[in-house]
């Protein structure tokens, strides 16, 4: 456990990580506004993933 | 109608009565929140090695298969469909093993597709063995999106079951930053949120 710990990697948030995160979280409120539901961008997101695959 | 391999491994998990939960960045829409990713990760809750060789056999009568001979001890196997692979763990987090309370805070998302409860998922994130910024970021973007709706006294509960306290509290320094910088509340709010509980 303690061996697992060492792995992971350390947690350095600078600003612009956090103005990032913010946008993001509004990108998904504006394709829920526009009508989208989370159930619609799950299964686009499955569809793109069995493209590539 | 989502993806064949998803539904099947649905269907099969549910025909021998196993909890089964996705994972992974395929979920984040449920936390709404998205991003790309390439993987479908999924868990299930095994009781027994007899119960995961009825699940392995259930899955290959549907054309679903493994390369791998599946161990209750094991963390993950893969299964691979006709045009495409899931991953399927056999607990939520390499780091931590299934409990009845996450059993009983399973989310149902939509249809049969149930996820983790969000502060569970956030668990998963913190406290997986090869964490990277990937998982931060989802951290941070789940945190900004569920603010209002998160048990932040069950996230605290989780975080001290997994020792986790500290990499969280540099989480809270993130927003604390962002709160000194900006004049957004979002940062404010969260940051009382997880005050109140200390």
């Amino acid at each position: 456990m303690d061996q697992k710990k060492l792995k992971r990697a350390p947690i350095n948030i600078t600003l612009a990580d956090i103005e990032r995160a913010y946008k993001k979280v509004e990108e998904f409120q504006r394709l829920i506004e526009r009508g989208k539901t989370p159930e619609q961008i799950f299964k686009d997101m499955l569809r793109l993933i069995e493209v590539d695959q | 109608m989502i993806s064949r391999i998803l539904q099947t491994i649905l269907d099969v998990a549910s025909h021998l009565k196993i909890k089964i939960a996705v994972i992974g960045g395929l979920a984040l829409p449920a936390y709404n929140v998205a991003r790309t990713t390439l993987d479908i990760d999924i868990c299930i809750k095994i009781e027994s090695q007899k119960q995961l060789n009825l699940f392995v056999k259930g899955l290959k009568e549907n054309k679903i298969n493994t390369k791998q001979k599946p161990k209750i001890d094991h963390d993950l196997f893969t299964v691979f469909g006709k045009r495409s692979e899931a991953e399927i763990w056999l607990k939520p987090c390499d780091a931590f093993q299934w409990d009845d309370q996450m059993i009983e805070k399973l989310h149902l998302f939509f249809g049969d597709v149930k996820v983790l409860a969000v502060e569970d998922y956030l668990l998963t994130k913190l406290a997986r063995s090869d964490r990277s910024a990937v998982d931060i970021d989802d951290v941070l973007k789940i945190i900004i999106a569920n603010k209002d709706s998160l048990d932040w006294k069950y996230f605290q509960f989780r975080l001290n079951w997994e020792s986790l306290e500290n990499d969280f509290k540099d989480i809270i320094k993130a927003f604390e930053l962002d709160a000194k910088n900006n004049v957004r509340s979002i940062s404010s709010d969260i940051l009382n949120k997880f005050n109140n509980l200390l």
